[in-house]
């Protein structure tokens, strides 16, 4: 009776300890919701509009992370090429869901010439990925910046002035979207008791889940698995480690540049020099928050992530209003909130890690003592 | 050999669609006029009312010297248009389908000149926008990635 008590509390410690972000944030969301006074209509129609926002973008971390490459910071670079993409298709006119195929079409090449570069470098950089991913975004920013701000409308031809910069060349601080704005939203949509549900988003996401539950069971998705789980190992079973991490990020960087378009297209602009540059943090925070960790991570995670962390987002400028007096606080609590998930997720990752290093060094002491007896 | 193939297919289609998409997707913006034209000694004069429609919903109201507009995709435009001409005359329905070149973002419609039966390049001409003076030269690009920047170019850094 006592071992099965000891059991069931070591057990709900376990369950506590794995899920305490998603458990935190449940519990400030719980709390945040009557402090906003949002209707719950209201809190509905925002969670369904971030979803298909977002959900896509965040799809594309799971596959680095199932190669065993941790977060990739780096999928800021397919955000990168979608936004290359989406500029091009706003010059040729190239409007609604035909404009939408396009920029995701133009976006691929780019996105795979960049993934191969990261690919590469990470690989240079096996056991530190996220944080060299990081630094490459900043890199390819600097990259992005000369494309954008000096060869289009030079080298590349840019012909709108709406489009293009007063002095003949370089792109404005936004881009209006207009055109292609919820295209893809607002085909199939349904108003199920005041809620809008964008059903074709929702469909391409679900497909994109199915295509993940699927690929993982291929010879490249065992593979990948296979690399995560112990890279001496696979290669000792003859998987080409390095060529299977890049297949991984450029699968990633591939994936984020069409969700990217699927965001950009929901938000119906495009601030060109700062738009890909906080996507990375927030998906990543998302995922986190979802539950997931550096070194595992599930489609659930990914809903789950999206619907707290963005709830937060909703709530936390309201809730701060109420509490404080000034909505800059709530501002400040969610910057707080999504930067400190991603350190705590990070620190336990390590916690984890060097514990399991621990145990493993006291098993083997333990079987070298009862050796030598 | 097989997988080349697969590779080389998969590319040629997504340039395919790629294709398709940027004649499909290709907007145009369509200015309809109820203005005065004269051609070749032939004065179109204007209606007291236009009412233009495209698949059957109303996209422009037009009185005597006004100009409407709608956007579409495409290379062709079908609409209808119900006339007016004088105060209390029953309306006169026609209908019309224009190509619009590629590489043109709007064409301008002057409707009394389409109405009177003119050759189309009587009553078709190319939009050019008005070209706005501004007043900021330079749009301020913000790409100070780690907020380092210590405001005026050449002023010291506060400590």
């Amino acid at each position: 009776m006592n071992n099965k008590n000891k059991t069931a509390s070591s057990k709900l410690l376990n369950f506590l300890g794995n899920n305490a972000v998603p458990i935190m944030f449940i519990i400030i969301i719980a709390l945040c919701i009557p402090i906003s006074g949002f209707s719950s209509l209201f809190l509905l129609n925002e969670i369904v509009t971030r979803l298909s926002r977002n959900a896509f973008l965040i799809l594309s971390l799971l596959i680095p992370i199932m190669a065993g490459m941790g977060l990739n910071f780096g999928m800021t670079l397919g955000a990168m090429a979608a936004e290359i993409a989406l500029i091009l298709t706003s010059d040729w006119q190239i409007w609604g869901i035909p404009g939408i195929v396009l920029a995701m079409i133009m976006s691929i090449p780019i996105s795979i010439v960049l993934g191969l570069l990261c690919g590469k470098i990470l690989n240079a950089a096996k056991g530190r990925e996220m944080i060299t991913s990081y630094i490459i975004s900043f890199f390819m920013n600097g990259v992005y910046q000369l494309v954008v701000l000096y060869m289009m409308g030079s080298i590349i031809p840019i012909v709108h002035t709406t489009i293009k910069l007063p002095r003949g060349y370089g792109v404005r601080a936004s881009v209006d979207l207009t055109r292609i704005r919820k295209a893809l939203d607002n085909v199939l949509s349904v108003n199920v008791g005041g809620v809008i549900i964008p059903v074709l988003t929702l469909l391409i996401i679900a497909l994109m889940c199915l295509i993940i539950v699927w690929f993982r069971r291929t010879k490249l998705g065992q593979d990948m698995r296979a690399v995560g789980l112990d890279m001496e190992v696979a290669r000792a079973a003859g998987i080409d480690v390095e060529r299977t991490r890049i297949i991984s990020i450029v699968i990633s960087t591939v994936l984020a540049g069409i969700g990217m378009v699927i965001y950009l297209q929901n938000m119906g602009d495009m601030a060109t020099y700062s738009s890909h540059s906080q996507i990375g943090m927030f998906c990543i925070a998302a995922l986190l928050v979802g539950g997931a960790s550096v070194d595992k991570a599930s489609i659930g995670n990914v809903f789950l992530g999206v619907i707290l962390f963005h709830t937060m987002f909703i709530l936390a400028p309201k809730a701060g209003a109420v509490i404080a007096g000034n909505e800059v606080i709530g501002e400040y609590f969610r910057v707080f909130v999504s930067y400190g998930v991603i350190t705590i997720a990070l620190v336990m990752y390590e916690t984890k890690k060097r514990r399991a290093k621990a145990g493993m060094g006291a098993q083997l002491a333990a079987a070298q003592q009862e050796g030598e007896r | 050999m097989r997988k080349w193939v697969f590779r080389i297919g998969a590319v040629a289609l997504l340039v395919a669609i790629a294709a398709c998409m940027m004649v499909i997707g290709r907007g145009h913006t369509i200015y309809f006029d109820n203005k005065k034209l004269e051609y070749e000694g032939q004065t179109c004069d204007t209606y007291r009312r236009i009412n233009v429609f495209v698949n059957g919903e109303q996209v422009a109201k037009l009185s005597a010297k006004d100009r409407g507009m709608a956007t579409f995709m495409g290379q062709k435009l079908s609409f209808d248009i119900e006339v007016t001409k004088e105060k209390g005359d029953d309306p006169v329905t026609y209908s019309y389908t224009v190509n619009v070149p590629y590489k043109e973002d709007g064409i301008i419609l002057n409707l009394p000149g389409m109405i009177a039966g003119l050759p189309e390049e009587a009553y078709t001409s190319i939009f050019v926008p008005m070209v706005v003076e501004e007043e900021d030269a330079e749009e301020e690009i913000v790409i100070d990635e780690f907020g380092m920047s210590d405001g005026a170019e050449g002023e010291a850094a506060e400590p």
